[in-house]
Parts: C-alpha cells; structure tokens; sequence
C-alpha cells in the first residue's frame, strides 16, 4: 500500500490517519466530506494542505487535530488513538501537546498580548514564573518582544497572528495547526507568517499541518497535499530532488 | 493565573453596566420593600418594643398584642413572688370609637392604658416623660402628631371615646399603629372608657425582672398555673415576634412580600443572566480558541461564574449606597423603615443568589464555544 510519506521509515509518523472517513447530514441531504483518506504526517515538518473550498480540508484539520471524532476509521497523534479518548482526555491532550492558529486571531480584547499568551500556560500545571518566562520568549521569537503590553485593539493585523502564534508556541506543542493563517493578511505580513511557522517547525522539531489555499505558503512548505472532494489527488515536496508526485493515497 | 473574568469586566464595562444595574435594583427594590414592612409590622410590636418590660402576661392563645383578653387581676401578686421579678404593671388595652370635634365620623382607636407614674413600663421609651405625668389627669389622653387630622383634634381640645369625654394633653411622635389610631391614657381612664362589662381585670401584666436576660426563664417558670385563671406568659422579645408574625403571615401581607420577591429575582435573573450570555456569546470565538488549546470546559465556566459574582458584588454594593440615601430620606419624611440584619443578610443572599442563577444560564451559552466550528 502506498502511504504518503516519504521521511525515514525508522521514525514513527507525528500523525496518521487510515481509512478515515467523514460525512455531514442536514436533513435529508448527506454530504460526504472525508472518503477512506489515509495519511501520515513526519515531525519537524510544515504540512500544507490545499485545494478550494469545500474540499475537505478543514475538517480533516479538526479530525486530525482532535476537534472532531470520524465516522469510520482511525487517528493516531503522537502514538495515542485519538477515538479512543473522551472529551476530558481529548482535552487533556490538547492541552499538552497541541497548539492551534485560526484564520481570525480569536484574541480576547481585555487582555494584552503578553496575557493573551501566558494564559493557557496557566492552565498547564507551569509555575508562573516558567509561564512568564515562555511567553515572553515565544513573544520575542515572533518578533513582539516590544508590542507585548499592548491589547489587540492597539495590534495590527499582522502582529495580532504573531500574537496567536506566540500564544501556540509557548505551550511548546508537539503538533501545531493552523487554519488559513494568512488569508487575512496582506502580502508582507502573510509572508512573515509563513516564515515563522517555518522556523518553528525547524528550530523546535515541531509538526506543523497547514491548512491554506495561499500559493504564497506553497514554496515554504516541506511538503504539499493537494485535496479534491474529500481526496488528496497529490502529495509534493517542493525542495526535494524528486518533487514528483508520489501516488494517491487509498 | 491571568485575571480573565475580572480584566473583561473592566475593560467591556459597558457590556456588563445592564446587568450590575439589572442586580442593583432588584437589590435595591428588595432592601426597601423589607425595610418598608419590617417598619410598618414592626409598628405592630410598638406596644412591647417602646416598653421596658422584659415579660409579657397575658390571655393564652394571644396572637398579636391588639387581639388580647382580660386575664385574672390576682395573677399581678402571683408575679411578683418569683424573686426574679423587680416591678409588675397592668396593661389595659380598649378598642374605642373615636368621635372628634371636627367632622371625622367614627374613627376606630387602640386605647392604651398604663401607668402613668414616673418608672412605669409601658410605653417607656416612646413617650417622652412630661407627657407621661400629664396622663395622670383623669379622662387625659395623648396621640400621634400624624393621626391629628385624621381624628379632627387639636392639642387641649376634648372628644369622646365609646361616648366618654376625653381630652388631649399631649402630641407625641413615633405612636403610629397599623389598622387604628394609638391613644394612650392611664389606667384609670381607660378603665372608665372600656364599656364592656365582662372586662374585669387588666388585658396584660407587664414585668420587669432583675436581670433582664432570665426573662425566657421567668417566662417558663411563671406558665402553667392555673390557680388564677386562664394565662400565659411570654419573654418581650418572642411576643414581639408573635405580633409581628401574625401580621406578617396571617394577614396575606407576607405573602405579598414574598410573591413581589420571587418577581424581583425572576426579572432580575432574566436581565441579568441575558446580559451574561450576550458577553459570552460576544467572547465565544476565544473562548473556543482556548478550548482548542486545551483548557477545559470547567475552566471556561468558572469565568463565567467568577463574572457573575462580581456582577452581583458590584450591583450590591450600589444598591447598598443607594438604599442608605432613600432610607435616610424616608426617615426624614416619617415612613416607617427598618432594617436588620436578618433582612439585609436575606437581601445579600437572594440578590447573589439571582447573579449565581444568572452565570449557570450563560454558562449554558458556553457549549456554543466548540472549537471545531472555528475551522470553516
């Protein structure tokens, strides 16, 4: 069976999916999103996904990222089945070992941007000065080290996703989602964007799945899925000597 | 631990404003309306609250100290034996129909009669002492200056009582009595206004003890003889009670209270909680976001409750200052209003009561923070 994955066969994927599945019904109508998709996912890699809309690429983002159960098949993150879990452990591992940017900045107005990132850290078990010290560097590494007292009111758009991302990273997650990042942003901002996710997935070994039809993002990515009608008609990496496709998965 | 619940509050203040003012005035409209009818029941007590008598001896049965019945005068010498006892005094209570020099009609009066000397216990500290010795007078009488015009009388002026004369000798304050007007007068005199002739002895036997604080004791102690006749007896404080009670329960005017209560808390429980689901609907995309990043449901709600407790706190403490204002004006303009302890305690229970209702319902609105809805 061809798996789309080409990394070292001795290292477990970050994420595989097999055989998943996923259908939505309103009313009388069902609507078939996800079809018998498998896939597997390498650490310290930037995964984009793209294709229009409607594809299916949102939902696998919430099915892999444990937002969402699947009607059939399985998920694997990181070793655990996620299925398996309930919402309390669904919860529990998100926590741990997940980070997420959406393509609005969902920042809360009332807090700054230092609060913004320290309060999730709160809810992790750290110490407060281990929380304090995280925020202020994931704040620094994107570039917000001067901006960090301010509200999301006084943040450009640029800098309220760099926010997001800090808020993310802090947790120093296994896994980083991120939905659109870029796609309400102009040209410059959206390019830093994608630089920093980048680097994240470089510098801390973090596996970073991206969902976006921004072909801005296509030359960053180490690798790209390309999906149709709940399918991934093609899987490239971009940078590699062989950047042929490398089948369809079942 | 960042200050979530507390920093929104300040920041969205005005999202917030309509419920703190939604709290504060069911509060507000709590904290009068006790205060208005623990004034005016309590009124109902005057008659054993102005007096310094510690226990009360009267008909068994007594309900409420206006519905007495004569008891036995021989019980005063069986009273004063308990060592306990320092002084003993008849109270004679006379329902009268007032007729007065100006055109009123018949007004339907509470005659007190009680002792007019100097360290007499009736009325000890609503009736000022000059006043007191002018009762001395036969057929003297002495009223509230707010029932003037409802009597049609002036001060020196005579009227009748049950068709005996009387005169006014005196105008005092704080005598008002609910459902009559208050006379008092001596003993003697209202012996002569009462013309019931089955009325024998005095309505009650007021006692003041040595030690004030046995008066449950002497009360106990003094019941169940039957040598002189049906009686009872009871400490001041629980025939206060009694009086109060009666009014309150008996008369539906409890009821009252406690209906307008159950709709101040639902009105201000709809527009409060309404406001609390309104500024978590307005949050619920971060609420979402930090649910997807792991922090739980639970978390989530507790700042939602911690909301509406401040919410609650805030409104309270508005409500508080501006219940002192309006209770002070309504002193001011002679409205019977009192508050105790008990009654601003159940104030601060049903309106934190009606902010914890508030945040369960908007924490209801938190199951639209599902983060799954944020990837579309």
């Amino acid at each position: 069976m061809l798996t789309a994955t080409s990394a070292t066969p001795t290292s477990a994927p970050a994420l595989l999916a097999e055989g998943v599945s996923k259908a939505f019904v309103s009313g009388q109508q069902r609507t078939q999103v996800l079809d018998g998709l498998s896939l597997s996912l390498n650490a310290g890699e930037l995964t984009l996904i793209s294709g229009p809309s409607g594809c299916g690429k949102s939902t696998l983002l919430a099915i892999l990222s444990g937002l969402q159960k699947v009607d059939s098949g399985r998920v694997h993150a990181l070793g655990s089945e996620l299925g398996l879990l309930d919402l309390r452990a669904l919860e529990r591992f998100r926590l741990q070992h997940t980070g997420f940017v959406f393509q609005g900045f969902n920042l809360f107005p009332a807090l700054s941007a230092f609060e913004q990132v320290e309060l999730p850290l709160n809810h992790m078990g750290l110490s407060r000065v281990e929380a304090r010290r995280r925020a202020q560097e994931s704040l620094e590494e994107v570039g917000l080290a001067h901006r960090m007292r301010l509200r999301p009111s006084e943040l450009s758009g640029g800098e309220k996703q760099r926010v997001a991302i800090a808020r993310a990273l802090a947790k120093e997650p296994e896994l980083l989602f991120a939905d659109e990042p870029t796609s309400a942003l102009d040209a410059a901002n959206g390019q830093m964007i994608i630089d920093i996710l980048h680097r994240i997935a470089r510098a801390h070994g973090t596996t970073v799945l991206c969902v976006s039809h921004d072909p801005r993002l296509v030359v960053h990515a180490d690798r790209v899925l390309a999906m149709e009608d709940g399918r991934i008609l093609s899987d490239r990496r971009p940078h590699a000597p062989d950047a042929s496709d490398h089948g369809t998965p079942s | 631990m960042v200050a979530l619940a507390r920093k929104t509050l300040i920041y969205e203040w005005r999202r917030f404003l309509p419920a703190m003012l939604a709290v504060g005035f069911a509060g507000l409209l709590q904290l009068l309306q006790i205060a208005l009818v623990l004034g005016i029941f309590g009124s109902t007590s005057l008659y054993i609250t102005g007096s310094s008598a510690d226990v009360w001896i009267g008909y068994p049965g007594t309900q409420s100290v206006g519905s007495g019945r004569t008891i036995d005068a021989d019980v005063e010498s069986h009273v004063l034996m308990d060592p306990a006892v320092q002084r003993v005094e008849p109270y004679i209570w006379v329902d009268g129909d007032w007729r007065g020099p100006a055109e009123t009609g018949g007004v339907s009066v509470f005659v007190s009669g009680i002792d007019p000397s100097a360290d007499g216990l009736m009325f000890s500290k609503a009736l000022p002492a000059d006043l007191r010795a002018r009762l001395a007078e036969p057929d003297a009488v002495v009223v509230d200056r707010s029932v003037l015009d409802q009597l049609g009388v002036e001060l020196g002026q005579t009227a009748t009582i049950n068709g005996h004369p009387v005169r006014v000798v005196g105008i005092s304050s704080g005598l008002r009595a609910l459902g009559g007007v208050n006379v008092l007068c001596s003993l003697d005199t209202a012996r002569r206004l009462d013309d019931d002739p089955a009325d024998a002895g005095p309505t009650y036997l007021v006692a003041r003890l040595r030690d004030p604080s046995q008066a449950e004791a002497v009360a106990a102690r003094l019941r169940g003889d039957t040598a002189f006749g049906p009686y009872t007896t009871w400490s001041a404080k629980d025939f206060a009670k009694i009086s109060v009670r009666y009014w309150l329960f008996d008369t539906g005017a409890g009821a009252g209270v406690l209906f307008l209560a159950g709709i101040v808390f639902l009105v201000g429980a709809v527009i409060t909680s309404q406001t609390l689901i309104a500024a978590v609907n307005g949050s619920v995309r971060e609420y979402a976001t930090l649910n997807a990043l792991g922090v739980g449901v639970g978390a989530l709600r507790k700042v939602v409750l911690e909301q509406a407790f401040w919410v609650g706190a805030l409104g309270l403490l508005g409500a508080g200052a501006l219940g002192v204002v309006l209770m002070l004006l309504a002193r001011s303009q002679d409205v019977p209003v009192v508050l105790n302890v008990p009654a601003a305690l159940a104030c601060i229970l049903l309106v934190m009561g009606l902010a914890a209702v508030s945040g369960l319902a908007a924490m209801r609105s938190l199951r639209r923070a599902d983060p799954a809805t944020l990837l579309r």
